[in-house]
């Protein structure tokens, strides 16, 4: 018999992805992604002779569908990484595959560059992808799945529950969209969404700005989601229709769609706060730790650097100065941001309280510079904070949102931003 | 196909939530390329002794979002080289699961796992009825069972492996031509 109830955003979309009729969560189908995105690090440096030697594919069909992106480990410090990054360029040459070498970290960049499509159905090797569906797409980590996408033209996925999440009310001063994510791990743990799409809505959504959503919706692995979603707003499309790379209709949850789960959050009641060490799951209020001594902060990777985070630094640190001893790497996410923080003067500002500004990448994140020592303690607003992630397996690394980054920077101690703004 | 049953001791049990398995190993270990470097140098933290205790077959225990954080592969890599057959647990974060059965690793959810069993409790895997029973204890609980694509990549030893055997079915072609 059918089921009469509606469909949500992700059902919708792995419907028309999976070319029959309407799928449900717990469905097994196969879904032909739109998208095919991947980053050039660790195995995925080999991934063209691996592709060919071991798939026997030669030529990709539709190459349009697929993108990759130059982010990690630039700029290069290592020549045969060269070598082999000058490899991939070569192998998308030839199969007419896009290649973004510099543009910047590349689940941001993604969304600049019209990958995040509403309605489109994306997938990565890297789970923090998630936050294109800040724009209405449904963009999933695959692991190493993505090789399937890469030798199929289809992959095999199991439709994946919802979690909807209403988000009421407006953050208070100081708070940011990385302690929303705090607030939903401390309150109803770091699985509540486990296993299944994170989904955001309501009218507190339309109170935060794209890069708040796409901090949440980065973040999304760390409530155990597969992905995160947002219902696609006036504002959201806005942006996105214009850069859309195919045309699609952009899809919203039915009224009567069925979720999971379904909570509120009240943005009002969301209070300044921090991951701990050693897990992202390790959420206390930044009250509990405040004056905690510190030598190193991180504000970057694709979980910050975004404009309105570099924005935030530089109000707190307007006139003021890094403190001596402390060492404050700023990393803006995206060349396209960094342009735009050059324009309105915020690198300056920046650089002129004693930040150390560096080109957009991914290195800062896992320690390929800016490394940690042992014993040091670090507050950062990039993904991790597991012990070993940004060096020393004996440095301590706390995670905030970037005020609380740029106020620890003149303090040398985890510090409320509040006073500086 | 179904698989043969398991059957195995409990070489640990993470019973906290959330466990990030990069702890296995540590980050230092983890960037060694060598897999026996690697299956060396697994739960060093956690038992000295671990790497010389487990044997063939043996099976780990997780809790409640097994795999959170970022799901990189040494770890289990190193646990399959030290002849681990699977991971039993209460939940898995889920990009650590694609990732493990892409490698043809089973990580097999079941609800109340972790009470039901002690360390180097023998247990059995029962595919066909989705149990795994306490051979020491006694005592038997359920599984959630495998989707189809899951026990394709167990039965083929990975994805690398079903890529290269599976012919692209004509549903693939027909989605393809779209």
């Amino acid at each position: 018999m059918t089921d009469p109830s509606g469909l949500t955003i992700t059902e919708k979309i792995l419907s028309r992805v999976s070319g029959g009729p309407p799928v449900r969560a717990g469905q097994e189908i196969q879904a032909r992604p739109d998208f095919v995105l991947a980053y050039v690090f660790g195995g995925f440096v080999k991934f063209p002779r691996l592709i060919r030697e071991t798939f026997g594919v030669e030529r990709l069909t539709d190459p349009q569908r697929f993108a990759l992106f130059l982010d990690h480990n630039i700029p290069v410090t290592d020549h045969r990484l060269e070598a082999r990054m000058g490899e991939v360029r070569d192998w998308c040459a030839g199969q007419g595959v896009a290649i973004h070498d510099g543009e910047g970290i590349g689940h941001v960049a993604a969304a600049e560059l019209g990958y995040a499509t509403p309605g489109a159905f994306a997938v990565h090797f890297d789970g923090h992808v998630s936050q294109l569906g800040t724009y209405g797409t449904l963009a999933m980590g695959i692991h190493i799945g993505l090789y399937e996408a890469f030798a199929r033209p289809a992959i095999n996925l199991r439709v994946p529950s919802t979690v909807r999440i209403d988000l009421t009310g407006t953050l208070q001063p100081g708070v940011m969209a990385r302690d929303i994510l705090h607030a939903l791990i401390a309150r109803h743990g770091a699985d509540v969404c486990n296993g299944a799409v994170l989904e955001l809505g309501g009218p507190g959504a339309d109170t935060l700005t794209l890069d708040d959503l796409q901090t949440i919706t980065g973040l999304a692995m760390f409530t155990g989601a597969v992905t995160a979603i947002v219902e696609p707003t006036r504002r959201s499309l806005a942006y996105a229709l214009p850069r859309a790379r195919l045309d699609l209709s952009p899809v919203r949850s039915d009224p009567d769609a069925r979720y999971a789960r379904r909570l509120t959050c009240d943005l009002g009641e969301v209070r300044l706060s921090v991951a701990a060490p050693p897990s992202s799951a390790n959420v206390h209020a930044l009250c509990e730790v405040l004056g905690t001594p510190v030598q190193v902060g991180y504000l970057g990777s694709c979980a910050s650097g975004r404009i309105e985070d570099l924005r935030a630094a530089a109000r707190v640190l307007e006139g003021r100065a890094v403190k001596s001893g402390f060492t404050l790497n700023i990393v803006p996410s995206s060349r396209r941001i960094m342009i735009q923080a050059a324009e309105e003067g915020l690198i300056a500002r920046l650089a002129a309280a004693g930040a150390f500004i560096s080109s957009p990448t991914c290195s800062y994140c896992y320690g390929a510079v800016g490394a940690l020592a042992a014993g040091q303690t670090a507050v950062s607003s990039g993904t991790l904070n597991i012990p070993g992630r940004m060096g020393s397996a004996e440095a301590k690394i706390y995670l905030a949102n970037p005020a609380v980054v740029a106020a620890t920077a003149i303090e040398g101690r985890l510090a409320d931003p509040r006073p500086y703004l | 196909m179904t698989p043969p049953t398991l059957r195995g001791r409990v070489a640990w049990i993470f019973d906290e939530a959330n466990f990030d398995v990069d702890r296995i190993l540590g980050f230092e270990a983890m960037r060694e390329h060598d897999a026996a470097t690697l299956a060396r140098c697994a739960m060093k933290s956690f038992d000295p002794g671990f790497a010389e205790a487990v044997r063939l077959g043996d099976l780990l225990i997780g809790g409640p979002n097994f795999g959170y954080g970022h799901p990189h592969g040494p770890p289990m890599a190193a646990m399959r080289r030290l002849g681990v057959a699977a991971v039993v647990a209460e939940s898995f974060a889920p990009l650590y699961a694609m990732g493990e059965f892409a490698s043809g690793f089973p990580q097999i959810t079941c609800p109340g796992i972790c009470r039901a069993v002690r360390r180097w409790d023998v247990i059995e895997v029962d595919w066909a009825c989705h149990s795994v029973s306490n051979l020491t204890r006694g005592g038997e609980v359920r599984f959630l069972p495998f989707s189809a694509h899951e026990r394709d990549l167990v039965a083929a030893g990975g994805l690398f492996n079903l890529l290269r055997s599976a012919p692209e079915s004509s549903r693939l072609s027909a989605i393809d031509d779209k």
